[in-house]
C-alpha cells in the first residue's frame, strides 16, 4: 500500500554534469532533481541511492555532489539556508567542500584525534560556546552508543564505532546532506544493521535531512531508499560511449515502495527491474 | 624443534627464538676467541679490546661521547628545521621544486661538497655541523617527502569534507597528523649521520669526538682500542635510536607502527 506524502522545494538539483580527465570522459550529462519529501504526521528525510556496476563512475559523481571534484560542466545546487526565502523560494547555491558531508568506504577519520576531538573539530565553524558544544557532542556520542569510547583514537576503534564517529563527524559539520561512498561493503550484518539503524535515525531528525549512498546490495538500496537510480553506459557495446550517466530512474516512494518494514513480493520485483537494467548498462 | 627453525615462513615461540639468538651470541664469540688465539690474528682477543675499552675510558671517552652527540644535536636540529620547512611547504606548486632538487641532491659526493665548504667556512667544528646538516637535510627531505606522497587521499578529501581550508588540511593532516612519522624519520635518518659523524670528526680533527680516538687508535694500529671503539659508537648509535622510538610511542599513543 503506497504511504501518503507530498512533495516540496528542490532539495538537489544536478544539471548537464560531466567529468572528463583529459581525454577520458568519466561521467557525462547527469541532470536529477530530488525534492523535499514530508508524510504526514512524520518527520522524515531523502534516501537517494545510486547503483551501477563497478567503472561506470558513480564514486567520481560522489565527489562532484560533495564539492571535492570541480565539474568539467554541468552544475550542483542545493538550497542556501543562510538567505532569506524570496518570492516563495529558498535561494541555491552551488555545492561547494564543506556543504555537502562525505563518509568514503573506508570510514576515514583524524587519526590523530580521539573521538571526542574529532567531533569537537566538526563543529568548529559553529558559533555556540564551548558549553553548548560538549553538551550537544555527549547527547549525540550517548545516542550513537560511542559514549564510552569518546576518549579513544580511530586506530581503537571496532569498524562499527569507525563508522559512526565517521558518519556523525559530518553530520555535525555539513548539516543536512551526507554522501556515502558504498557504506555497507564489507561489512558483516550486524554492522550492516548498525549503518541501518544510522540511516533511519539520521533520516528521522530533520524533514531537510538527505542521505546519497552508493551500493552494490541492490536488496539494501530498495529497503532503504527512496528513490534509486542506476548509473551505467547508455551504450555498451560503443567503446566510444563508455562513460556513466543516469540510464533508469526509480522513484519508489511512488511506485509505492517506500518506508516499508517489509519486504514485499514487489519489492523483490523492483530488485530483478532494476539488476536487469544494471546489467545492459 | 630443529627442522622447523629452517621451515621458511615457520613462527616460532619466544623461548626458541631466545635460543636461536643465544646460539648466535655463543658461535659469533667463539668464533671471535678461535679467530684473535695464535701469534697471527686479524681481530684482537677479548683481553686487548678490555683493554681498550679501559684506555679509552683514561683519555676521556665520556667527554669524547659527549662531544660527538653535541655534534650530531647540532647538525640534526639544523637539518630537522630546514628539512620540515621545506617539506611541509612542498605542497605548493612553488616550493615544490626545491623540495625534490634537494632530494635529488643527495647523490653529490661528499668530497665536492667539502671542498666547496672548505673556501667558505673557516671553523673546523662549524665545518663539520655544515657537512653533517647538509647530508642529513637531503635525506631527511628525501624520507619526508616518501611520507608526504604516501598520505591517503581519502585522508586529504575528508579534512575537505570537514569545510578546512587548504591551509588547515596542510595542518591536520600532514604537520599534527603525521608527527609520530616524522620522529621515525629522524630515527632512521639519525643513523646514517651517526655513521657519517665519525668519519667527518676523523676527517675534519676539531674538538674531539670519537671519530678522533679512532684515527688516533688507527694511527697506532690498536686493535683493541679500535673494536672497543666500535662497539661503544654502536651502542650509543642503538641507544638514541631507542630514545627516539619510545618517544614516539609514548608521545603519540595512537602510533602504533
Amino acid at each position: 500500500m503506497a504511504t501518503a506524502y507530498s512533495e516540496k522545494d528542490t532539495i538537489i538539483h544536478v544539471e548537464n554534469l560531466s567529468i572528463v580527465y583529459g581525454d577520458k570522459t568519466i561521467i557525462k550529462d547527469i541532470n536529477f532533481t530530488e525534492l523535499n519529501v514530508t508524510r504526514p504526521d512524520k518527520t522524515v528525510g531523502q534516501t537517494i541511492a545510486f547503483v551501477g556496476r563497478s567503472g561506470r563512475g558513480k564514486s567520481t559523481l560522489f565527489r562532484a555532489l560533495t564539492g571535492l571534484e570541480k565539474p568539467t560542466t554541468g552544475k550542483v545546487l542545493i538550497p542556501d539556508f543562510n538567505k532569506d526565502i524570496a518570492d516563495n523560494l529558498q535561494p541555491a547555491k552551488l555545492v561547494c567542500e564543506g556543504d555537502v558531508g562525505f563518509v568514503d568506504q573506508k570510514y576515514t577519520l583524524f587519526r590523530h584525534k580521539t573521538v571526542y576531538q574529532s567531533l569537537f573539530y566538526a563543529l568548529r565553524k559553529n558559533k555556540s560556546s564551548d558549553e553548548e558544544k560538549k553538551s550537544k557532542i555527549m547527547d549525540y556520542l550517548k545516542d550513537w552508543g560511542l559514549e564510552h569510547h569518546k576518549d579513544k583514537y580511530p586506530n581503537e576503534l571496532s569498524g562499527g564505532q569507525r563508522q559512526r564517529t565517521a558518519i556523525l563527524e559530518q553530520l555535525l559539520s555539513s548539516g543536512y546532506y551526507m554522501v556515502l561512498d558504498e557504506p555497507f561493503s564489507g561489512l558483516d550484518v550486524g554492522n550492516i544493521e548498525n549503518v541501518k539503524e544510522s540511516f533511519r535515525k539520521i533520516n528521522e531528525s530533520h524533514d531537510l535531512n538527505t542521505i546519497v549512498f552508493s551500493t552494490h546490495d541492490i536488496e539494501l538500496a530498495v529497503e532503504l531508499a527512496d528513490s534509486i537510480y542506476i548509473i551505467g553506459y547508455k551504450e555498451p557495446d560503443n567503446p566510444s560511449q563508455h562513460y556513466g550517466t543516469i540510464v533508469k530512474h526509480f522513484d519508489l516512494k511512488d511506485m509505492g515502495l517506500a518506508w516499508h518494514s517489509e519486504f514485499s513480493p514487489s519489492h523483490h520485483d523492483c530488485v530483478v527491474d532494476i539488476k536487469k537494467h544494471m546489467l545492459k548498462s | 624443534m630443529l627442522k622447523n627453525w629452517f621451515k621458511p615462513f615457520e613462527t616460532v615461540s619466544k623461548n626458541q627464538q631466545l635460543a636461536i639468538s643465544a646460539i648466535w651470541i655463543v658461535l659469533v664469540a667463539a668464533y671471535w676467541i678461535i679467530s684473535s688465539s695464535g701469534t697471527k690474528h686479524l681481530f684482537p682477543t677479548p683481553g686487548q679490546v678490555a683493554e681498550g675499552f679501559s684506555s679509552l675510558y683514561k683519555e676521556g671517552l665520556v667527554v669524547h661521547i659527549g662531544s660527538s652527540l653535541a655534534l650530531c644535536a647540532q647538525a640534526t636540529l639544523l637539518a630537522v628545521i630546514i628539512s620540515l620547512v621545506v617539506v611541509y611547504l612542498s605542497p605548493l606548486p612553488a616550493i615544490s621544486p626545491i623540495a625534490h632538487i634537494m632530494s635529488r641532491l643527495r647523490y653529490l659526493p661528499l668530497t665536492g661538497i667539502t671542498f666547496y665548504l672548505a673556501i667558505i667556512v673557516n671553523d673546523a667544528r662549524t665545518m663539520q655541523i655544515s657537512v653533517l646538516f647538509i647530508f642529513m637535510s637531503l635525506y631527511f627531505v628525501t624520507t619526508l617527502l616518501a611520507m608526504l606522497k604516501d598520505i591517503p587521499k581519502e585522508e586529504i578529501d575528508h579534512a575537505r569534507s570537514l569545510k578546512c581550508t587548504r591551509w588547515e588540511v596542510l595542518w591536520e593532516v600532514v604537520i599534527k597528523g603525521r608527527l609520530d612519522y616524522v620522529i621515525d624519520a629522524l630515527r632512521q635518518n639519525l643513523a646514517i649521520v651517526w655513521m657519517m659523524l665519525v668519519t667527518v670528526e676523523s676527517i675534519l680533527v676539531a674538538a674531539g669526538g670519537l671519530g678522533v680516538l679512532i684515527k688516533n687508535s688507527d694511527k697506532f694500529m690498536n686493535h683493541g682500542r679500535i673494536v672497543a671503539l666500535q662497539i661503544v659508537i654502536l651502542l650509543v648509535g642503538l641507544l638514541l635510536d631507542w630514545v627516539l622510538n619510545v618517544s614516539r610511542k609514548t608521545i603519540f599513543t595512537y602510533s602504533k607502527f
